[in-house]
């Protein structure tokens, strides 16, 4: 094989191959879903009379985190299926779970900040949750960090993954330390908010018929369009790089 | 494996747009009434007569009104004396017990006026922006008469109102403590009472924060306690929705431009990926 056949066996690799019909599927959901629960959260849900029109970035707020959720539970899938079947497929999916859900971790504590200026006099305070989520971004921070850093594939990829199922836990205990220290002011709406919790409200028929399509869809629709579509874009990425070293080392 | 990925994206989307209709539609009694600038609680067994910029309550029997408004007018003690002149007519002249307390939502001025020999209008008015919230108590029952009034607690706070209702007594009734015969506990849904019975009057007192909420009345003072509760009601109970829509607008930026920038940085590295294999064609191309 000539180094021109080998170009061009390798570029069919690296060229953007056509958008799986399901992945076209999931994307046009997801963008009509999206827009369908905003404007459920911003125009047809009631406003709420004590905190006033900051309480509906609630309906961006409380699913954002669960779509970090769903996105950094992928990647303990991921990273799992990695270790067991050494598949660099899988990894691809735990790197684009981390990007993902770090995006999504970002938004929920920026809008939990913005929120609390108004409803509890200050942009942050080092609350138990509030500290366990800042705590839980910088983790996959850190992820995409060491990633970059380390140079052999196979030595990246085997301990980036065994990094991402143990880095699950920053988001078990940001999900559970409300329920398990009292000591917090973060109010909870399933359930009995925290003695000192400032700023609930009360879910009612309202709430719910705003939160629970944007739950299901920061929960499953995003994080795995967005997922699908960074997977992609990886592995063309590493088909590049696999080419450029070929070529460097001919 | 495809087809049940189809399966279950399909199932998310439906579940997704049914639960909207699937969220059950009863609408929670609303404890308030909403006006246009603010919120206060809606008084049971009184007669509704709220406007779309004011909320108030009549009690035919008792002749008495509860009133909250916002008022065009800065200053407060003008705003609640032109408020009250406009609605119920009345000129309330010069207040017979005029005073300050500072609460929760800000400063307010508890104002008692008896423009005649039957009415009496017992007003609490703060400041709002450039305008003044006005919640007002009217009664003009010729067989009684009943005032209104919160007295900031002085030094330590109290569990009872007995320093403030002997105050009370002593600067707008012809009563003192020696008068006393009879005191009692009261529950109310506004809060537990203590209720001060003497020779011809009934005063009523209860302790919120430093601050102690009074009613006094002389005369036929059976209706005492539920005017003095539909009245604390609502000066506890008043409140403004807070207008914090920039904040509300300052989140969604946050959000989307979060959610862009994770967008764009895929078109990005696909365009850079475009890019680095164009070079390395052309690369190739100069080597052969």
């Amino acid at each position: 094989m000539t180094a021109k056949t080998k170009l061009l066996s390798a570029r069919q690799t690296v060229e953007a191959t056509p958008m799986p019909r399901a992945l076209q599927l999931l994307t046009i959901l997801t963008l009509v879903g999206f827009c369908f629960t905003l404007v459920l959260g911003l125009f047809v849900a009631g406003t709420d009379i004590q905190q006033g029109e900051i309480q509906r970035i609630f309906y961006i707020h409380m699913p954002s985190f669960f779509g970090a959720f769903s996105a950094f539970g992928l990647t303990v899938v991921g990273g799992i299926l990695y270790l067991w079947r050494k598949s660099e497929g899988w990894d691809r999916v735990a790197l684009a779970g981390v990007e993902v859900g770090l995006a999504f971790a970002l938004i929920n504590l920026a809008t939990g900040a913005i929120w609390a200026r108004p409803i509890w006099n200050t942009w942050w305070t080092w609350d138990p949750r509030l500290t366990s989520a800042a705590i839980m971004a910088l983790t996959y921070a850190a992820y995409l960090m060491l990633r970059a850093g380390i140079e052999d594939e196979t030595r990246k990829r085997t301990f980036m993954s065994v990094y991402g199922i143990f880095a699950f836990t920053s988001v078990l205990v940001t999900l559970f330390i409300i329920r398990v220290v009292p000591e917090t002011i973060h109010p909870v709406i399933v359930g009995a908010s925290p003695q000192n919790a400032q700023g609930s409200f009360e879910a009612t028929s309202g709430v719910v018929m705003a939160l629970v399509p944007s739950m299901l869809l920061w929960l499953t629709l995003m994080p795995i369009t967005l997922i699908w579509h960074r997977s992609r874009i990886e592995r063309r990425l590493e088909a590049v790089n696999r080419l450029k070293m070929r070529i460097l080392t001919e | 494996m495809m087809r049940s990925l189809l399966r279950l994206v399909s199932l998310i989307s439906i579940l997704i747009f049914a639960s909207v209709v699937l969220a059950e539609d009863d609408q929670d009694t609303m404890p308030y009434i909403q006006s246009s600038a603010f919120n206060a609680p809606l008084l049971e067994g009184w007669e509704n007569q709220s406007g779309d910029d004011f909320v108030q309550f009549h009690d035919a029997e008792a002749h008495a009104t509860i009133r909250s408004a916002l008022v065009e007018i800065g200053e407060p003690v003008a705003a609640a004396g032109s408020d009250l002149r406009r609605t119920f007519g009345i000129e309330l002249g010069e207040p017979i017990y005029q005073d300050k307390v500072n609460l929760a939502d800000g400063t307010w001025n508890v104002l008692v006026y008896e423009p005649d020999a039957v009415a009496s209008a017992s007003v609490m008015a703060r400041r709002a922006g450039s305008q003044s919230v006005v919640i007002s108590f009217v009664e003009s029952d010729p067989e009684a008469r009943i005032l209104m009034l919160t007295i900031a607690q002085s030094g330590d706070a109290r569990a009872d109102a007995g320093t403030e209702i002997d105050l009370a007594l002593s600067l707008l009734t012809s009563n003192n403590a020696t008068d006393l015969v009879e005191t009692t506990a009261l529950s109310l849904p506004s809060g537990e009472w203590t209720g001060v019975v003497g020779d011809g009057f009934f005063a009523m007192g209860m302790v919120f924060g430093n601050d102690s909420y009074l009613a006094l009345g002389e005369g036929d003072t059976e209706n005492l306690p539920n005017l003095a509760d539909a009245y604390n009601r609502t000066v506890l109970g008043f409140f403004v929705t807070p207008d914090n829509s920039a904040y509300l607008a300052l989140a969604l930026t946050a959000s989307f431009a979060i959610l862009a920038l994770l967008i764009l940085s895929f078109f990005w590295r696909s365009r850079n990926i475009q890019k680095d294999l164009e070079l390395i064609e052309s690369l190739n191309q100069t080597d052969n």
